[in-house]
């Protein structure tokens, strides 16, 4: 891939996903891109990055950006987040908002799932009724991931990674080297693909809401530093007051509009929104 | 040094899993039964951590572990982690009412098994 391509190919992304790929990681740009060429019959680089560019909202276009996202989470992924909803804020939530109104939960970067289920499975293990009380919205740029996520069938690798086979034996159920999510777990949760750094997302994502509790981890650090302000705005908008924002562990919110109280659970910063 | 034993008929197994054991910091056991296990625990009675393999000859990993549970005088009992190609879910139901702490369908990697030790709140390195 010749530079000029490369750099316009970043600009593009950048615009089109929030996602920042700096300067050196041109092997990282052909490695994702080059799948592409051989179902598209495109003979290089260049020959993609120029269709793209006259092309831009098309299919291989949408599948470009979907390949430089990067997919990677697991079950119950740092642990601590679903101690915290089960012992800190599903009891604070039961408590303000009365035993019996819902619960409204947004995974934000949700990627193939798993985040969202193991919401829904930490919900099931401490809150009465929380098939009819809670709800999960799982939203991802990436359409390949929230298929996947839809779908709700995991791999043997998958489900062993991070999850107490107490839980798989549980929440899970076995075809053959795959696990289906069981049916009252995968019905309390929705997914939708749904962009971060536009402005729609707000209204995109309101009738799911306003939300109690938000996971927003691992997808900042793709962003520039004012981009995640806004996103951060933008999820800050989407909650109600006094909501939880649950961010990757090394991961702060600074928002423009918005303010968050930092809580301390085992170590770990939860962000209360002010 | 905390002790690991890893038990497993398959010497590729128990050379791999014991790599990674030494990685996490771990002070490494091996046997190639159940009664070689037997064996060692009554050695090392101070071994925190059993990665056990179901299918072996002589004795089997369920029949171990059954053994293990029973040992009344084993006041601190090792945590057990079933390690094996037996994938179907009533193994795994029967291996965890038999007294097992987790259990991994091979193939492993080592974030897997760190991730399993995490579940168990076991440190490592
Ligand atoms: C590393 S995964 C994190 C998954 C999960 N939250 C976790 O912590 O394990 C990052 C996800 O962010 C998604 N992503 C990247 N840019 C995005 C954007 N602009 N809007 C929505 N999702 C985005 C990617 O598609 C990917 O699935
Ligand atoms: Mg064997």
């Amino acid at each position: 891939m010749r530079s000029t391509e490369f750099n316009w190919f970043r600009t593009f992304l950048e615009q089109q996903s929030g996602i920042i790929i700096s300067e050196d990681k041109l092997y990282l740009v052909q490695s994702r891109l080059k799948p592409l060429l051989r179902q598209h019959q495109i003979s290089d680089l260049n020959q993609l990055a120029k269709h793209i560019k006259y092309h831009a909202s098309s299919d291989i276009s949408q599948q470009a950006i979907d390949a430089m996202t990067t997919n990677e989470t697991l079950f119950f992924r740092d642990q601590y987040p679903y101690d915290a909803l089960e012992t800190l804020v599903f009891p604070e939530l039961s408590h303000a908002k009365g035993i019996s109104s819902p619960i409204h939960i947004w995974s934000a970067a949700a990627s193939r799932g798993q985040e969202a289920y193991s919401i829904a499975i930490a919900a099931n293990e401490s809150i009465a009724q929380a098939q009819k009380r809670v709800r999960i919205l799982g939203t991802d740029l990436s359409p390949t991931a929230i298929a996947y996520a839809k779908a709700a069938i995991y791999s043997q690798m998958e489900v062993q990674r991070g999850m107490p086979v107490t839980r798989l034996v549980r929440f899970f159920s076995q075809q053959g080297t795959h696990w289906h999510v069981a049916k009252d777990i995968k019905n309390m949760v929705q997914f939708e693909t749904a962009n971060l750094t536009e402005d729609k997302l707000v209204s995109q994502v309101r009738r799911f809401g306003p939300f109690d509790v938000v996971f927003l981890r691992n997808v900042l650090i793709y962003f520039s530093a004012e981009e995640r302000k806004k996103v951060i705005d933008r999820i800050a908008r989407s909650m109600r007051k006094g909501g939880y924002l649950i961010t990757g562990a090394t991961e702060t919110p600074e928002g423009l509009n918005s303010k968050w109280e930092a809580v301390l659970f085992k170590g770990k910063r939860l962000w209360k929104l002010q | 040094m905390r002790k690991a034993l890893i038990v497993d008929d398959a010497k590729v197994v128990r050379v791999s899993l014991s790599r990674i054991m030494k990685q996490l910091g771990f002070e490494t056991l091996e046997a190639a039964d159940g009664q070689q296990a037997i064996d060692q625990i009554a050695a090392h009675p101070d071994t925190c951590l059993i990665m056990l393999d179901w299918n072996m000859p002589v004795m089997n990993g369920y029949d171990f572990l059954l053994h293990l549970r029973s040992i009344p005088e084993h006041v601190t009992q090792p945590k057990v982690v079933m390690v094996t190609t037996e994938t179907g879910m009533n193994s795994m139901l029967k291996a965890l009412a038999a007294g097992a702490d987790e259990y991994i369908m091979k193939p492993f990697d080592k974030d897997m098994i760190a991730g399993k030790l995490d579940i168990l709140g076991i440190d490592y390195d």
